[in-house]
């Protein structure tokens, strides 16, 4: 596992989101990148139900085909647990109504955030093109990068850059917000997780704003 | 010697041209016939008796002289029938051969001349020492010993280096025996197995930072490759280095030198190609290091 990052690929009006994403793959294909199979990263969230607390808390359940064994919980206060895939049955059991009693945690409805598409890989290079998908309606575009023999990001960042320009163009001028941040500590999947959480956040923000569904789907 | 040589050959072709003309004589006489009109029967015979004694004497001459000559190009005889090629554009070649044969053996010798100085000063360990001492030195010449340091006096040259080199961290084991195996870290870069014998470079195998270097059963995995591109490449690049490094008479030298290249891949992933100027070139970054002046360069864009 290496350095990723994930940036957001606009997709503009007069163009549906699958145009997008072929344009991308065929310019990929270009390159020399082959495809290695299909990934996705999804994202359920719940929210706490206890009484007592003044506020309601987030949790967000994430997995990641990358990471297939594991699961990765996200408070909205950023702290990540990285378990095993059985934690999950834990905050369902949690979730459940018990004799009378309200449940600790309660899934929030039509909030599920999935972001799947093929897989490249070009030498030690892997492209994600992941198309987002919130309550089961195309949102927009994410891609992620990863260069996997480097833990380091400062090390490779430059590397990555004329990577990702070379097919994205000038998306990529800095490092994500969140590796910005970190970019001289080892990397983990989580900060791969936490990319993710922040553009889900901002596709699930974009969605309640504009409550009709936008036309380009 | 060649001088002598000269002043034979132009004997031996006057003798040459002698017996030619003497034989010529005794075969013209012959065609035009012997007329005895004076019935001077005895007189002709005569004269024939002496034209083939001069025959005689010619031929006699020649052979000694010819036998005090030797073949000019001792390592290809052959090469003197180019001298009879009738082609006539190869005419000359043969005696540009004889040119380049004299020009090389002076080549030769004069290289002799040269190489006793030079030696002195090739040497990494200059000494004071000068004149007959040097000589016997020089004479007796001391068979590599790289192979067949001692563990201890591996152990401290490891130690040393190890000191002195501030990117790079080592450890020693020795799971076969005695010969050492290090385990070189370079930062959070990457990792590489380099197996020893003596002070010996005998294998180097290059990992990735987050790359195991053990196999399953526990013991230090010499032989498998990384599952990344980029540090097969830089694999292929050290044992390229260790050849171009060898050197079984200063082990510590040649060891020290390749770790002092090895070193220069802490910016394996950040340093621009010093040719093309760019980190990317078809999935990989600059992976090969130029073995003087250590300046990265992509696998297409070597000097
Ligand atoms: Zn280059």
């Amino acid at each position: 596992m290496g350095v990723v990052c994930v940036y957001p690929y606009p997709v503009p009006e007069e163009k549906s989101g699958q145009q997008v994403v072929d344009t991308i793959q065929k310019q990929l294909e270009l390159l020399g990148a082959h495809k290695s199979g299909n990934f996705f990263v999804d994202c359920e969230s719940y929210q706490s139900n206890l009484q007592t607390a003044t506020q309601q808390r987030l949790l967000h359940l994430f997995h990641n085909s990358e990471q297939p064994a594991t699961c990765f919980s996200v408070l909205d206060n950023g702290m990540c647990l990285v378990s095993d895939l059985l934690f999950e049955v834990l905050i369902l059991k949690l979730a459940e109504k018990k004799s009378g009693k309200d449940s600790y945690y309660q899934q929030r409805k039509g909030f599920k955030v999935e972001s799947k598409g093929q897989r490249y890989e070009l030498g030690d290079f892997i492209i994600k093109v992941g198309s987002v998908i919130v309550a089961s309606n195309f949102r927009g575009i994410l891609i992620e990068v990863e260069y996997s023999p480097c833990v380091i990001p400062s090390e490779c960042w430059n590397l990555m850059k004329e990577f990702i320009q070379s097919f994205m163009g000038n998306i990529a001028e800095n490092p994500p917000a969140h590796i910005k941040s970190k970019m001289d500590t080892v990397y983990t999947p989580e900060d791969t997780i936490q990319q993710y959480l922040e553009h889900f956040n901002n596709f699930r923000k974009a969605t309640s704003a504009s409550v009709p569904a936008t036309p380009n789907r | 010697m060649a001088d002598n040589q000269t002043d034979a050959l132009i004997e031996a072709i006057n003798f040459t041209q002698m017996l030619r003309a003497s034989v010529t004589k005794v075969f013209d006489n012959l065609a035009d016939g012997f007329q005895d009109s004076q019935g001077n029967e005895k007189a002709l015979l005569n004269e024939f008796q002496k034209s083939l004694l001069a025959v005689n004497n010619d031929f006699n001459e020649l052979e000694r002289v010819g036998n005090g000559l030797y073949p000019l190009s001792v390592n290809s005889p052959n090469s003197v029938h180019l001298s009879i090629d009738p082609a006539t554009d190869k005419t000359p070649l043969y005696s540009q051969l004889i040119q380049s044969y004299k020009w090389s053996n002076k080549a030769h010798e004069l290289a002799g001349y040269v190489i006793g100085p030079l030696d002195q000063n090739a040497k990494l360990k200059r000494s004071m020492l000068i004149g007959s001492t040097l000589q016997a030195k020089k004479l007796r010449r001391v068979p590599p010993s790289g192979h067949a340091a001692t563990t201890v006096y591996v152990d401290n040259i490891v130690t040393r280096l190890d000191q002195k080199m501030p990117d790079i961290s080592m450890s020693i084991t020795r799971p076969l025996g005695s010969s050492a195996i290090l385990q070189v870290s370079l930062g959070k870069i990457l990792k590489a197995v380099v197996a020893l014998r003596g002070l010996i470079i005998e294998w180097v195998t290059v990992k990735g930072y987050q790359e195991d270097l053990y196999s399953e059963d526990g013991k230090v995995d010499l032989w498998s490759q990384s599952r990344y591109q980029v540090f097969r490449k830089v694999n292929d690049s050290a044992t390229a280095a260790t050849l171009h490094f060898y050197s079984p008479h200063n082990a510590e030298l040649a060891l020290q030198s390749f770790l002092h290249w090895f070193q220069s891949y802490k910016t394996l992933f950040s340093a621009p190609c010093s040719k093309c100027g760019k980190h990317y070139h078809q999935g990989s970054p600059p992976t090969w290091r130029d073995l003087r002046n250590t300046d990265p360069y992509h696998d297409v864009c070597k000097p």
